[in-house]
């Protein structure tokens, strides 16, 4: 291995350009991952942060959340059967605040439950986030397809739906405001997932594809990242092909003196890792402290368990990337390399 | 004491379908503490048969025993293991790791011939070989700050470093000008009669002549001594 790290050592710019590359790239990849999180997070906190359990789509809806309506027999059947089920439901709307500014909620409601807030009649329960609109506990909130008012009860940490915060009210206000009887979902917690006629079943990784907009945001985001993952490795592979191409002659020599083959792999193993590990260092560390630094207002979120798992990830593509370019050196004939000229 | 025989070799070469023969069946013999030079005009085959020997490529016939046992019957991995531990090599370019101090060259084949010397032993010899080479005092330098006949110096010194057997020497002064290709010809002589080397040159220069125990002249793939 010191005959890799006097390379790096003797040849300082060669390998800083690279591992800048990397850790460009890593830390680029990181910002996105956080930025998938974040938006996963901003569109799904309120299912994402549900216990373990089964939901129960109409099997009409074509797995579509909002197409679902559950027949209100079979939803007290299956509460009967299971006292720890919920009904539940969620729809877009707006309130209105005391100086008649519009802001953007779910309105969700269910059936008493041990998952979701209860509500009284005509009380409103709020995520947080509307806290820095200036809304406060007791405000009177209006909604125009509501005949009475909603007071605030209080707020709730982290509650969001499709990109906006989460309202809970009464199901008897939901009724009336969406006219409609029947309830979406049925949620049971547990492993058990029963089967029902008429009504299709998922698993909690699956429902959050039921949500309009989130897979398609989220294979998005993930697209772009195993895109700059997969980028990553191709770099060390055309680096170390390039820089192999230079050393065939080298190589050479060194094979004809007797040096074996899976040394020079050796050599080239180490100095991807060695790149790696401190770029990724480097990207670990400044996009942890973007975590704590990221705007109020920017969905970013960036787990620990995250940030490892691509690094790993980061370290098999750019071994595999490595070893491919290396398969030139495998080739190489020692008496190629020694009527080659000089260096 | 004969160390190195090279028996009724062959090589023939294809391309296409056209087949060349560049050793018609050579026959030589390596004695300890001799230096040899292959001669010939090009295309006598005098490159062919010192690669065939250093197993650097296959011969097509025939025989090389080294040590009794025939390189011709190895694996490749067996003459990889000859290679490194039992020849040293000089190129006609030093071929020196551009990354390495001198020292670190030395110690580098002493690391690829799997020396069982400590770490300190391994230094002590590192000074006692550039001594001899005259060498000691840019034991620190990169090849790049080394004039061509320092580099070719040090290029012996890491043929040598691990004791081979064998010294093989491929046009070993075709780089350099006469004082220095002298001066590297009087270190391969002196290093072989010193270390009971057993040397194999090949070259072009007749001026070189003078410093070899033996002169072997090849030409159309055959020995004419």
């Amino acid at each position: 291995m010191k005959i890799a790290w006097k390379e790096m050592r003797k040849n300082k710019t060669k390998f800083l350009i690279l591992g800048s590359i990397i850790f460009l790239v890593s830390f680029l990849t990181f910002i996105i991952s956080g930025l998938a999180n974040g938006l996963s997070q901003d569109n799904a906190a309120l299912i994402k942060d549900l216990p373990e359990g089964q939901f129960y789509l109409n099997e009409n809806a074509k797995q579509t959340y909002n197409l679902s309506k559950i027949d209100t027999g079979l939803q007290e059947e299956i509460v009967k059967e299971h006292p720890q089920a919920t009904a539940f439901s969620v729809q877009m709307g707006f309130v209105n605040d005391v100086e008649d500014k519009q802001h953007s909620v779910a309105f969700l409601t269910s059936t008493e439950s041990d998952v979701f807030e209860d509500v009284r009649e005509g009380e409103i329960l709020l995520d947080s986030s509307l806290k820095e609109d200036g809304i406060r506990v007791g405000d009177v909130l209006t909604n125009n397809q509501f005949s009475g008012e909603f007071t605030v009860k209080g707020f709730v940490d982290k509650k969001k739906y499709s990109h906006a915060p989460v309202a809970y009210i009464n199901i008897t206000n939901y009724q009336e405001m969406y006219r409609v009887m029947e309830m979406q979902t049925i949620f049971i917690p547990g492993k058990d997932a029963p089967a029902y006629n008429g009504l299709e079943s998922f698993s909690n990784k699956t429902f959050l594809n039921a949500i309009p907009s989130y897979s398609a945001e989220q294979m998005s985001l993930n697209m772009i990242i195993w895109f700059l993952v997969v980028i990553s490795g191709m770099l060390f592979a055309i680096f170390f092909y390039m820089m192999n191409v230079q050393k065939i002659g080298l190589y050479g020599i060194l094979k004809a003196i007797g040096m074996k083959t899976i040394a020079l792999f050796k050599m080239i193993w180490f100095q991807m890792i060695a790149i790696t590990l401190v770029a990724l260092s480097l990207s670990i560390g400044l996009s942890q402290f973007f975590n704590f630094v990221a705007p109020e207002g920017m969905p970013f979120h960036l787990s620990l368990d995250t940030v490892l798992m691509l690094s790993a990830v980061f370290l098999i593509v750019g071994f595999v990337g490595a070893t491919i370019s290396g398969f030139q050196i495998k080739k190489i004939e020692p008496l190629q390399a020694i009527q080659q000229g000089e260096m | 004491m004969a160390t190195f025989l090279i028996e009724d070799v062959t090589k023939t070469f294809t391309n296409g379908e056209v087949e060349e023969q560049i050793l018609k069946g050579v026959d030589l013999t390596l004695k300890e503490g001799e230096m040899t030079a292959l001669i010939g005009p090009s295309g006598s085959g005098k490159s062919t048969i010192l690669t065939i020997a250093a197993g650097l490529q296959r011969a097509t016939d025939g025989e090389i025993l080294f040590e009794g046992k025939d390189m011709t019957k190895m694996s490749q991995e067996e003459i990889r293991q000859v290679r490194a531990s039992e020849f040293g090599f000089v190129f006609q370019s030093s071929h020196l790791v551009p990354f390495l101090t001198v020292e670190e060259q030395l110690l580098l084949m002493l690391d690829v011939a799997e020396s069982k010397l400590t770490k300190k032993e391994q230094e002590k010899e590192v000074d006692k070989i550039l001594k001899l080479v005259e060498m000691d005092h840019r034991k620190d330098a990169y090849p790049a700050s080394l004039s061509g006949g320092e580099r070719q110096r040090i290029a012996i010194a890491r043929a040598i470093i691990h004791r081979p057997k064998i010294l093989f020497a491929d046009e070993p002064t075709a780089s350099l000008d006469t004082k220095r290709s002298k001066d590297v010809m009087e270190l391969l002589r002196q290093l072989t009669k010193t270390l009971k080397l057993t040397t194999l040159m090949v070259t072009h220069d007749e001026e070189m002549l003078p410093y070899v125990d033996r002169i072997i002249t090849m030409r159309d793939g055959y020995i004419e001594e």
